[in-house]
């Protein structure tokens, strides 16, 4: 005997589950302004106000409206009337209006064809929470014809921790509509299917009262381009040039296909300013991978460890990539498609970093961090210029300075001559030099100190010679504890060291502080 | 000073299209046209190519019965490839042989002899890079000094065609003093190059060595000095560029150095002659025609098939064991004696590498077509739509595939 069962969902829990991806009021507003776009809205405005039951979020369209079918896909899950992936419209999962559950009530008030419903749907999360399947209740009546938009109101919206409405700034939603919503679309460089939409954002004067009413498009634009070095410090700074969109196409083993719609920018801090900003300029720029126009997750791995991501600014649409309930990850990572679309970006991206122009730019970066130094370096010739009128007489300040110390005071006459005829810094004994013609290994240092202080030793050296001795005490801890292993004396009077380590050996001191 | 163009013999070089720096032409030598960018194959005339050595002569040998069609390779028609190839005086210094066999080689022209059915163009070079030691041709029980007297004597022996001066080529380590030393030995050798050899004849090469522009310059300079500027602008029909071996691995380097060498030969008024790289071949061909170079040399698809390797494209080759012959359709992979060989089904192992090489060849001189047809469609779109499709797809190749389209094609934005 064998029987067929249908795997069962528990709706409930799939509502519950779908809603809690959401946190972000202003996800909610991303998910709106798609709706109204798919709808054919030229103008949306958005209204939040900070309420002591939550947020209350009104969004009022001139959209062509909903029927019974929107409406049920509306409310729905799963059931999106956008079924068509190929179309632009934005939204087909039919998960995104889910967002608006987590409230007290949502009401959507909607003319399409000279028809008004008003679907109102109350608690919808606690009764989710309670286990229970909220309803909503609809109600029909003629309109005018023409009159066509909708306006939803959802009352008592449940923010996530941190995502309250007051925290809420007009400069922060519009950085966020332009970075993270079709606000910031670049459908308008690519299809024909474009329409252009009027964003309007009031926020209550309880969350921002600095300004009224915020207007927005809903295109994506790059600061003016500046193809030539500015002047100044930072020359590079407001240097732009951007890169015209271009379809990519690739093609996976198994013979799948997807285009790429890649559109962008290269810019110095000052030009990537001028865009709207959404976190540091490390969380923001590099290459962004897009669908619906709408970015979603950076891919800077497509460019190159030897060129910085901060200069790049593109942005990537490909349909092909699958999202997120919530549009915030690709889901598809896995995928052939989704590998043959990183390496196609990857091929691109090493076009845009061998342009000539950018090798330019990052030149004239490298040429004015040179010429910063160069003042600096010319500020430090400065001082020591000042420190040699201040000082009376030559004083070294390092081991080279002594060598030509050495060579100054020959030059005045002082004997016995003792010249260097071979210096190499680098090694232990660090010059030969000449005195009464014979040669003579030694090591020249600013302080006779410095030479223990390198822990070089001494039996190979038969002169060392110093600006000056050091610091005396450090001289007679080593006299009191012995150097390499054996009894060390100095007699600076003789300008000697007695070493002995097995056997004897005499070391000069030539001060050459005292031949001048 | 300007080139002026050649007054007499069928020698010359026509330039058909150009894209950016690149460009393509016809290379006349006497009656035979040479398409350019094109490569001529290195063939060893000397093993397995007298009457005594039928049955010697190694992978050397096949190579020769591939040219010829010969029945013991089924009879297959390879001339094509052919068109022009490459030999060297030197390539006698590899056999101890005896003052018999030298004169035997060198008796009859080798177009003339019965052995083979060749009839391309034949470029002899002077093997300097052979001779750099000891200047001696050693025989088993002979040496042949060597000088540009001597070398003449054998390119004309040889039957060439296209003739290059005896030069003494640089290295990468050369100072300045060494390097200007070595272009006035070779100045010396090209005085007398002029005077042995007859422009009616032969198609002269002048040799050229250095890696960036002011390295030719130099060098051009001390041409100068010892022939004269006249005769530096009237006498060559053609330049080459030698001692790259070194670089052969570093493709930055050659598209500097060939690329620097074109704009040398710009302001020197040599703008209309052909430019041969001498010794580079394989992945570095599409590159340097890109930035200016007309003719190669390759013993590459000799030296890969010895290594085992079958070449799948010109940038890649895969070990002979694991190739699926069905995937290539040229003609030695279209015939079932000859795929068998390369399967190890072969008397002898020259056979089976023969086989491979003579396909590896074909590999090369395909690639080198597409060069062209890319060069001559109209604009730069043909080469820089070729780059894409094939160099810039490969990690290694990319940023100089990327460099050629931006230096010598306009870029790609």
């Amino acid at each position: 005997m064998s029987t067929t069962k249908t795997p069962q969902v528990n709706e409930v829990n799939e509502f519950l589950e779908i809603a809690s991806d959401f946190e972000d009021p202003l996800e909610v507003i991303r998910e709106s302004l798609s709706n109204s776009y798919d709808a054919g809205a030229t103008e949306v405005e958005i209204t939040i106000r900070d309420r002591p039951i939550g947020s209350e979020i009104v969004i009022e369209d001139n959209g062509e409206g909903m029927d019974y079918a929107d409406l049920e896909s509306f409310f729905d899950l799963g059931n999106s009337t956008k079924r068509d992936p190929s179309s632009d419209a934005i939204g087909y999962k039919g998960h995104g209006t889910k967002i608006f559950y987590k409230s007290e009530e949502v009401l959507v008030n909607t003319s399409k064809e000279g028809t008004n419903l008003r679907a109102q749907m109350e608690q919808p999360w606690e009764k989710l929470n309670n286990r229970v399947m909220p309803e909503y209740e609809v109600r029909e009546r003629s309109v005018k014809e023409g009159n066509s938009g909708t306006h939803i109101r959802i009352t008592g919206f449940k923010s996530g921790r941190g995502f309250s409405p007051s925290s809420l700034t007009y400069n922060k939603i519009e950085h966020y509509l332009k970075w993270k919503t079709l606000a910031g679309s670049t459908a308008h460089y690519f299809t024909d299917d474009y329409h252009e939409m009027d964003v309007y954002i009031t926020l209550g004067d309880e969350i921002d009262d600095t300004q009224g009413t915020l207007k927005l498009n809903n295109k994506l634009e790059f600061p003016d381009e500046q193809i030539e070095p500015g002047e100044g410090n930072f020359p590079e700074s407001r240097m732009c040039k951007h890169y015209p969109p271009r379809e990519l196409t690739v093609e996976t083993d198994d013979g799948d296909t997807a285009t790429i719609e890649i559109v962008g920018m290269i810019g110095g801090k000052d030009a990537r300013n001028e865009l709207p900003t959404y976190g540091k300029h490390s969380a923001q720029f590099g290459i962004w991978l897009a669908k619906d126009y709408i970015k979603v997750e950076r891919v800077n791995e497509v460019i190159s460890h030897d060129n910085e991501f901060l200069h790049f600014f593109f942005v990537a649409n490909c349909q092909d990539i699958e999202l997120s309930a919530n549009r915030e990850k690709i889901r598809n990572k896995s995928s052939a498609i989704y590998q043959a679309i990183k390496e196609e970006l990857s091929h691109y991206l090493s076009k845009i970093a061998s342009d000539p122009w950018f090798k330019d730019y990052l030149n004239q970066r490298r040429k004015a961090k040179l010429s910063r130094r160069a003042k600096s370096q010319q500020s430090s010739v400065e001082d020591r210029e000042k420190q040699i009128h201040d000082r009376e007489r030559f004083v070294p300040s390092n081991d080279a300075e002594v060598v030509l110390g050495l060579e100054r005071s020959n030059r005045n006459g002082v004997l016995p001559e003792i010249v260097v005829e071979d210096y190499d810094p680098d090694v232990e004994v660090n010059a030969l030099v000449r005195q009464d013609g014979s040669l003579y290994a030694s090591s020249i240092h600013h302080k006779l100190t410095d030479h223990f202080g390198a822990d070089k030793p001494l039996e190979a050296v038969d002169k060392i010679i110093c600006w000056s001795y050091g610091d005396p005490d450090e001289l007679s801890e080593l006299e009191r504890h012995g150097y390499h292993g054996g009894d060390i004396a100095f007699d600076l009077n003789a300008g000697r060291i007695e070493y002995q380590n097995g056997r004897k050996h005499n070391i000069h001191i030539v001060s050459v502080e005292q031949r001048f | 000073m300007g080139f002026q163009q050649k007054q007499h013999g069928n020698n010359g070089f026509e330039i058909a299209n150009q894209a950016g720096a690149a460009r393509t032409g016809t290379l006349q030598v006497g009656d035979t046209e040479l398409e350019t960018p094109n490569l001529f194959p290195v063939v060893n005339f000397y093993a397995g190519g007298t009457s005594s050595s039928l049955y010697g002569g190694g992978i050397h040998r096949t190579m020769k019965e591939f040219m010829n069609g010969d029945e013991v390779i089924n009879g297959g028609d390879y001339s094509e490839y052919f068109d022009g190839v490459m030999t060297s005086v030197a390539s006698l210094t590899d056999y101890g042989i005896t003052k018999e066999r030298y004169e035997e080689y060198i008796d009859t022209p080798i177009k003339e002899r019965d052995l083979f059915d060749f009839d391309g163009v034949l470029f002899v070079d002077s093997g300097g890079f052979k001779f750099l030691g000891d200047k001696t041709l050693d025989g088993s029980d002979f040496e042949v000094d060597v000088d540009q007297r001597a070398i003449i004597d054998i390119q004309r022996k040889l039957g060439a065609d296209l003739v290059l001066n005896l030069d003494r080529p640089i290295e990468p380590d050369d100072d300045y003093e060494t390097r200007v030393q070595k272009a006035r030995m070779t100045a010396q050798n090209v005085d007398q190059f002029l005077e042995l050899t007859n422009r009616q004849k032969q198609t002269r090469y002048l040799t050229l060595h250095g890696y960036n522009y002011s390295m030719l310059n130099t060098f051009l300079t001390e041409i100068e000095k010892v022939i004269g500027k006249d005769r530096v602008h009237r006498e060559f029909d053609g330049v080459a560029l030698g001692s790259l071996v070194p670089l052969k691995d570093n493709k930055g380097k050659l598209i500097t150095a060939v690329s620097d060498c074109r704009e040398v030969l710009n302001d020197w008024g040599f703008d209309d002659l052909p430019l041969h790289i001498l010794g580079i071949s394989s992945s570095a061909i599409p590159l340097l025609a890109a930035v200016g170079a007309d003719t190669f040399d390759s013993s590459s698809y000799l030296h890969a098939a010895i290594n085992g390797k079958y070449h799948t494209s010109l940038y890649n080759t895969e070990p002979l064991d694991d190739v699926d012959f069905s995937n290539c359709d040229c003609p030695v992979c279209s015939d079932d004696k000859l795929v068998n060989w390369m399967k190890g089904d072969a008397e002898y192992q020259k056979d089976k590498l023969g086989a491979v090489s003579m396909h590896n060849l074909i590999i090369q001189k395909e690639e080198i077509r597409r060069v062209r047809e890319a060069i001559n469609k109209s604009g730069t779109d043909g080469l820089i739509e070729y780059f894409e499709q094939s160099l810039s797809r490969h990690k290694s190749m990319q940023q100089h595939a990327h460099r050629v389209v931006n230096d010598s094609l306009g870029g790609y934005f």
